[in-house]
């Protein structure tokens, strides 16, 4: 047990020094001159080429591709993410603040998504095969089909610029909420309906369940004691995948409602070039994707000891 | 020749085979008998070098063995053949391998004293019996004329008679090619009617080795007794002795 | 079954037979007639620089389908090869590989695939780099789970034994084990293809305009939503049908290669 612990720590820090490695490659080779960019920063002005060597040196950019990697890893471990290339403001509290937009946005995608996902798939799996199952199974598909920016377009098009209900760009009532929530929730709601109705499918499927039938147990009872486990498990798998969905839709949805967030914060900061302001969001939410598997993999040992390693 | 010196297995803390050390000459044949764990197929896996040994080398002419290219004959036949190709195109692999042109002579040749007709190559394994794949197992450790040949119960899935007649074509190949061939069986008659050695495994050790015949009249140790006195029990050894 | 399969034929057969058929230049300037509705000579109207838009829409099949092929399979490729490495290639190459492809998947592929094409330089090579970086992933697991499995199969022992080649041996005893999978999973990633080039053309990071490749049309359309509505549609339903034409044809696949299993 313990070892199997110390397995799954060991196997998250090497995913996480990995995805710095891979962020560090990728700036590295990115064209552009990162000494330049902090140069700018530092004095948002042109400066002399003496100056730009100078950071080049300080920073350990001139030493060769692992000394600048240890000199550019060792100030975001102590949670320092320098300041803008281009506004020279402090990276971290402007992430915190596009955070303070994405969550919201997050948590009520995941509501909507739940909202519709749960009662569909419940009443598809209750006559699998039947038109019911069959128009939830359609509409998902479907859904799963839209792109995301291009469903929040027509979001738009219809309640904002059409029927003039909802406020579509920024953010500055909470109505603004409600259009890319939606948007998210919907695709949400897509990918869950999938997973759920295959998961309540195949519990409902298991072999002992028929012997609980013949002995008499209500139907929901079973429902409630012996179905309900088994679609747990599946249900944590999802969340750790609808994580990634959630933040990949919020990026897009952000972008097309200017809404600020992580996802205007990222696509600005790579449109702009600003170096810093990428790999703190890369750092930042790759921190947060292995944290969270992390926690499903020890969620899945307590709650199902047999299972060993996810994957593996 | 082959040369086994020393060799010890591990699997997890324990030793499942402990300084065994044996050889054999070209023309000559070592039956390996032994109750069931008593180490046999390890033995063979070893000897191979599909497991690591932890102790110990084996040698052929005192080079690395694989590059004898031996032949094993499986214990279980249908699944050493890939359920999706003709077992013809299995057969000849080893051919293949080596870049040897298939030596279709051969092959007929083979097959006629196997008791196999052509036309059962061009199937699939699951199309044909399991007395048959076995047979095509014992055909394809043979085609490319190998030094060395090692069968792990090779005539499990035979009939008595297909026994004798399996066992009688090896015998008269081997005569006339001078192959070395280590068999590994539970069946004490058939090893002291074909073999002209006979070693006795038991829980990962030999417990003696020698002439077949030697062995047969009077074993050295009394496990070996034990083992010899069940299969005159069970009539085995009369039967083909 | 049989008619979702045609279905995916007639839309890989649209990617390389589009421009071909296609009525008008996709590159044609005609300001005077810009933002024109559906008419007889313009089926599907006209975009902001008059340009015809069904035109557009198909010789935006080669860019869009056509770039979402190629990365799918250049993923396959990948993937495939890393897995098998992984799986055959001993405990420290596998856990190596295992935490690489443990990282790759950390993140979302297609935030990942913003980050690489935009730091990168808005270009198709930057594109296909970037999605194909992202996009080898599963392949690898499957292929090394099968590979593992395979491994230890009495024929493999037997080929390795007999001398036969590597490549040999990953072509006639991996191979065949691995297709069935790795197709479902390549339908998948075909899909999930085209939604990332469309996303990143539709971000700028993409296919450049003037290039009509379909995320980067819906990026010119959106300016003029309120005025022409429609112009911004018929991209998104070329997306739409390609992507669950792909994603059907998929899970017939799927359930055939079930159905399959359970008969043997």
């Amino acid at each position: 047990m313990i070892r199997f612990f110390i397995g799954l720590f060991l196997r998250a820090t090497v995913v996480l020094a990995g995805t710095a490695l891979a962020t560090f490659a990728l700036l590295w080779h990115a064209p552009g001159d990162p000494a330049l960019a902090v140069a700018l920063a530092r004095y948002r002005a042109v400066v002399p080429d003496a100056v730009i060597d100078q950071i080049r040196a300080e920073a350990g950019f001139d030493t060769g591709f692992w000394t600048a990697f240890v000199h550019w890893l060792a100030p975001m471990l102590r949670g320092d993410f320098g300041q803008s290339a281009v506004t020279g403001r402090d990276v971290g509290p402007d992430l915190l603040t596009a955070l303070s937009y994405t969550t919201p946005l997050a948590l009520l995608g995941l509501l909507i998504g739940l909202a519709i996902s749960i009662p569909l798939a419940l009443v598809a799996t209750k006559r699998p095969g039947q038109w019911m199952d069959r128009i939830s199974v359609a509409l998902a598909s479907i859904g799963a089909a839209i792109p995301s920016y291009w469903l929040g377009l027509l979001l738009i098009l219809l309640f904002a610029v059409q029927l003039g209900w909802l406020p579509a760009m920024g953010a500055r009532t909470a109505a603004h909420i409600i259009l890319p929530a939606l948007t998210l929730g919907l695709g949400v709601a897509a990918s869950l309906t999938r997973i759920l109705r295959s998961g309540l499918l195949e519990a409902r499927g298991q072999a002992f369940l028929p012997a609980f039938h013949r002995r008499g147990v209500g139907a929901h009872a079973v429902e409630r004691d012996h179905i309900a486990p088994h679609a747990a498990i599946p249900v944590i798998t999802v969340f750790g995948l609808e994580l990634a969905f959630l933040l990949e839709g919020a990026v897009m949805v952000e972008v097309i409602f200017a809404r600020p967030g992580l996802g205007t914060f990222l696509v600005g900061a790579i449109e702009a070039r600003d170096f810093p302001k990428v790999q703190a969001v890369v750092i930042v939410a790759a921190t947060l994707f292995v944290t969270v598997n992390l926690l499903i993999d020890l969620l899945y040992r307590v709650l199902d000891p047999r299972i060993g390693e996810r994957n593996a | 020749m082959l040369n086994v010196d020393r060799i010890s297995v591990r699997r997890g803390k324990a030793l499942v085979l402990r300084d065994i050390s044996l050889s054999l000459e070209p023309r000559r044949t070592l039956a390996v008998v032994g109750e069931s764990g008593a180490g046999k197929s390890t033995l063979i896996a070893a000897i191979l070098g599909l497991v690591p040994c932890a102790r110990g080398h084996v040698t052929w002419s005192g080079a690395p063995l694989g590059s004898a290219r031996p032949s094993l004959v499986m214990q279980e036949p249908r699944s050493a053949f890939n359920p999706q190709l003709s077992l013809r195109r299995s057969v000849l692999e080893p051919c293949v391998a080596q870049g040897l042109a298939p030596d279709t002579r051969r092959l007929e040749r083979l097959c006629d004293g196997l008791e196999l007709t052509s036309d059962l190559l061009d199937r699939r394994p699951f199309e044909v019996s399991i007395g048959q794949v076995q047979r095509i197992g014992i055909l394809r450790a043979l085609i490319a004329a190998p030094p060395l040949v090692l069968f792990d119960e090779p005539l499990s899935a035979l009939d008595a008679v297909r026994q004798k007649h399996t066992a009688r074509l090896i015998a008269d190949l081997q005569a006339e090619e001078g192959f070395a061939a280590l068999v590994v069986t539970h069946d004490l008659g058939y090893a002291a009617a074909y073999a002209d050695d006979i070693a006795v495994l038991r829980a990962g050790k030999i417990e003696e080795i020698g002439a077949a015949k030697a062995f047969v009249a009077a074993p050295q140790t009394a496990y070996g007794r034990t083992l010899r006195d069940a299969a005159f029990a069970l009539g085995a050894l009369e039967r083909v002795a | 079954m049989r008619s979702i399969m045609l279905l995916s034929g007639a839309l890989l057969a649209l990617a390389v037979l589009g421009p071909l058929i296609a009525p008008n230049d996709p590159m044609a300037i005609d300001i005077p007639n810009r933002l024109g509705p559906p008419n007889p000579e313009h089926w599907l109207g006209t975009d902001a620089m008059g340009r015809d838009i069904l035109s557009r829409l198909l010789h935006g099949a080669r860019w869009t389908i056509g770039l979402a092929f190629l990365i799918s399979v250049a993923g396959l490729l990948v993937g495939t090869a890393l897995g098998l490495l992984s799986a055959l290639g001993g405990k420290v190459v596998d856990w190596g590989l295992m935490r690489a492809t443990d990282t790759f998947l950390a993140f979302p592929d297609l935030v990942a695939a913003v980050v690489v094409a935009g730091l990168l330089g808005a270009s198709t090579g930057s594109l296909i780099f970037a999605l194909t970086v992202t996009g080898w992933m599963r392949y690898a697991r499957v292929a090394r789970g099968i590979g593992l499995s395979v491994k230890s199969r009495g024929y493999v022992i037997q080929a390795q034994l007999a001398g036969l080649s590597p490549l040999a041996t990953a072509r006639w005893h991996y191979l065949p084990s691995l297709l069935p999978s790795l197709t479902v999973i390549w339908t998948g990633m075909f899909a999930r293809a085209i939604l990332g080039i469309s996303a990143l053309g539709f971000l700028g990071f993409g296919v450049q305009p003037p290039v009509p490749e379909w995320g980067t049309m819906l990026l010119d359309a959106r300016i003029h939503m309120r005025s022409t509505p429609l112009q911004m549609i018929w991209p998104g339903i070329a997306v739409v049908c390609s992507v669950l034409a792909i994603n059907l044809a998929g899970d017939a696949l799927r359930d055939d290669l079930a159905g399959q299993h359970h008969a043997q």
